[in-house]
């Protein structure tokens, strides 16, 4: 997050609140130039707990007993059998969130992963139905043909709104928000209709997947797996963000989309790139969804994880390797959800407020973290 | 020869759904061309639909659009607080403020934590009107003589109050943009900040105004979602609509009489919808038909991009760019 140069127009005294026998010092807010790490973090650690005592609040407020939900969401992160499934929830929105992170440091406001997860899902489906029902695909070879289906998928689906603000400027925030609208759709018309498995007793799910389809074989929990994907793509991501063309193209573009055409970056090649990395790689975290966590297609799979993933790359700091914790601690937050429906009877909204209040305290530190407050 | 009827109860339809963008894009109309852009829209139509429904049943009708609108300015204000005082960016603002109105409306809708607030508000509400899912609609108000005018009678004049509040509103707003020098200060803060403030316009003090505005008329659409057009409860009931009002309003080229326009335009869209499941077209799969509102915004938009149906239409040159004076 870049803020605008200069100081602060904030009057945080008002001149007509005053006091006849106490006087505040007067406080002045100055710029700093550089942020030290130490002070990043605190101040980021600091308004993630104030997150925290928001929502706290707001759920006080509707008669929640805030103390104890928040401490069985805490809970979760100390049990050892939850920490399995706390990784486990956190790799398909961490997947995602790598992608993102690219995009945002790029300037491209992908808010579609939600839909392109669903394309990622609806293409690894796909694979395996060619396996169960024609025995196009050898077993052994599903899991990496999903993989790259998934990602193909994912990727063309972002490709869309990559082309059109590329070629004709439309703004990708809203075409990308409307995709989704429109694959969780496509989905549902697969799933309640062609796709649904016969033997099924007409509920909408497809068929289950075979073992060869699914996470778990090989470190023996679909979470170990899975994190050593996510690692993988994370570090992979980095080393395309600093040392490889591409990734300096991305970040010329992302400072100055005009400065960037001048410098001879070509923008629709690189929009194309850049739409296949992050739209691919959240088609991939719907890939994990189906292989790691769900074992088939169902509708409504994911309840905004696309928008978690959002959460999850500016809680990083749009750095694609520690989007792997910043995953991790989402879900946590997931599965804290799970708990909360479980003994306090909440609705998932409890994980959206959390979720909210913690984009928004995240944004508010970055803005504090560049001034600094001087007391005389 | 078409059924006049039939098509009488179209329109009316059409005029009952688009009622809804119309209100939602008439304050983003305002937030935009003062240059910020509210992408939390949906956000707030959603909190506004679950607090008319709270406040109906609790207290009644004339408190749900207060309580609406109140929560409207909260959230609009938030909103100014961030973008224009902290100068963060617009984007993750509003989507922050989307996931939290699908949080707390999720929370407040939810039948243990509503029984909660209804409480706290009258606490001698009985227990089954509590545990109700669904709230008395608005009545409609038929205006005598002009709701007999053959094909438009029906359309424009036998609604309930939000609607004729939300034709009127649409008068006045595009009036004080374009015909006051109050809108002029707006449209100038959105073209050319630094420029309005050399000529002593308070630029800060103009976009907080606009953010409420724009909170206001979300809550108001959000109220009219639920008690004057869909008075039942359902989580994420908005489903997207106010990303849909965002397009519209470009669609609109920002401007509040095009907007009505474009609101018939939309809201037929998804009276067709319905239609076309009557008919029997999609009844096995309905989800192509319901994909019509996403996939029409999004061709609009992209027409809009050409260059040269852009040139015309006139961005605000500032929009979601933050103010500072150095």
């Amino acid at each position: 997050m870049r803020l605008e140069k200069g100081a602060l127009h904030v009057n945080y005294w008002p001149r007509h609140i005053s006091f006849v026998t106490f006087r505040f010092p007067a406080l002045r807010i100055e710029r700093r130039l550089e942020v030290p790490p130490h002070v990043s973090a605190a101040v980021t650690v600091l308004f993630l707990s104030l997150s925290f005592v928001i929502s706290g609040s707001i759920l006080q407020v509707m008669g929640v007993d805030a103390v104890a939900a928040i401490s069985q969401v805490a809970s979760v992160y100390t049990s050892p059998q939850l920490l399995v499934a706390v990784v486990l929830r956190g790799i398909p929105i961490g997947l995602a969130a790598v992608g993102l992170s690219i995009a945002f440091r790029a300037g491209f406001w992908n808010i579609g992963a939600e839909g392109q997860m669903y394309m990622g899902m609806f293409a690894s489906t796909g694979v395996v139905l060619l396996h169960v029902y024609y025995g196009l695909i050898p077993g052994w070879a599903l899991l990496p043909v999903m993989a790259m289906a998934a990602f193909v998928a994912g990727g063309l689906y972002c490709s869309l709104a990559g082309l059109l603000k590329a070629k004709l400027g439309v703004n990708e925030v809203l075409t990308t928000l409307m995709m989704n609208f429109i694959a969780i759709l496509f989905v549902d018309y697969l799933v309640y209709g062609p796709w649904r498995d016969p033997r099924g007793f007409g509920f909408p799910l497809t068929v289950p997947f075979p073992a060869e389809a699914k996470f778990g074989g090989i470190l023996g929990d679909a979470a170990w797996e899975g994190l050593a994907l996510l690692g993988a793509v994370a570090l992979l991501a980095y080393f395309l963000m600093t040392r490889t063309t591409v990734g300096l193209d991305l970040k010329l573009i992302g400072d100055n989309p005009q400065i960037a055409g001048i410098a001879g970056v070509r923008m629709v090649r690189t929009h194309l790139i850049l739409s296949m990395i992050t739209g691919g790689l959240a088609g991939l975290a719907g890939f994990f969804l189906l292989t790691g966590i769900v074992g088939r297609l169902r509708p409504r799979i994911s309840p905004g994880y696309g928008y978690t993933a959002i959460v999850i790359s500016f809680l990083a700091g749009l750095h694609p390797v520690l989007a792997v914790p910043a995953a991790v601690f989402m879900g946590g937050l997931i599965v804290g959800g799970d708990v909360l429906q479980s003994t306090l009877n909440l609705p998932f909204a409890a994980v959206q407020l959390f979720q909210s209040t913690i984009l928004i305290m995240i944004v508010v530190g970055e803005f504090v973290k560049r001034y600094r407050v001087v007391i005389g | 020869m078409i059924d006049v009827g039939w098509l009488e109860g179209l329109l009316a339809l059409t005029v009952q759904v688009g009622v809804l963008y119309l209100l939602a894009s008439l304050g983003e109309i305002y937030a935009e061309r003062s240059g910020v852009l509210n992408l939390g829209l949906e956000g707030i139509m959603i909190i506004g639909a679950v607090t008319s429904f709270v406040f109906t049943n609790a207290l009644g009708h004339g408190y749900a659009v207060l309580a609406a609108a109140t929560f409207g300015c909260g959230m609009g204000l938030l909103l100014a607080l961030l973008t224009v005082t902290m100068k963060l960016n617009q984007i993750v603002v509003g989507l922050a403020m989307t996931i939290m109105g699908y949080g707390v409306s999720g929370l407040m809708g939810h039948p243990s934590t509503r029984e909660h607030v209804m409480r706290a508000l009258n606490p001698g509400i009985p227990q089954e009107v509590a545990m109700l899912q669904r709230a008395p609609p608005l009545g409609a108000i038929t205006i005598p003589g002009l709701s007999e005018l053959p094909l438009v009678g029906r359309a424009f004049f036998s609604h309930n109050i939000l609607v004729y509040l939300a034709l009127v509103l649409a008068f006045v707003m595009w009036f004080v943009l374009f015909r006051t020098s109050f809108g002029l200060s707006v449209r100038s803060v959105g073209e050319n900040p630094s420029m309005a403030d050399a000529l002593g316009v308070n630029v800060f003090r103009l976009r907080y105004l606009t953010c409420v505005v724009s909170g206001l008329f979300g809550g108001l659409a959000g109220a009219y979602l639920f008690i004057g057009y869909q008075p039942f409860w359902l989580e994420m009931m908005t489903n997207g609509r106010g990303f849909i009002a965002l397009s519209l309003v470009i669609l609109a080229s920002w401007n509040p009489l095009r907007a009505i326009l474009g609101s018939l335009l939309f809201g037929g869209v998804e009276v067709i919808q319905y239609r076309l499941q009557l008919f029997g077209v999609g009844a096995q799969t309905p989800q192509f038909v319901l994909m019509l509102p996403y996939i029409v915004a999004i061709v609009t938009l992209s027409l809009l991009s050409i260059e040269s149906v852009r040139k015309r239409i006139g961005v605000p040159e500032a929009l979601g760019k933050p103010y500072s004076r150095e």
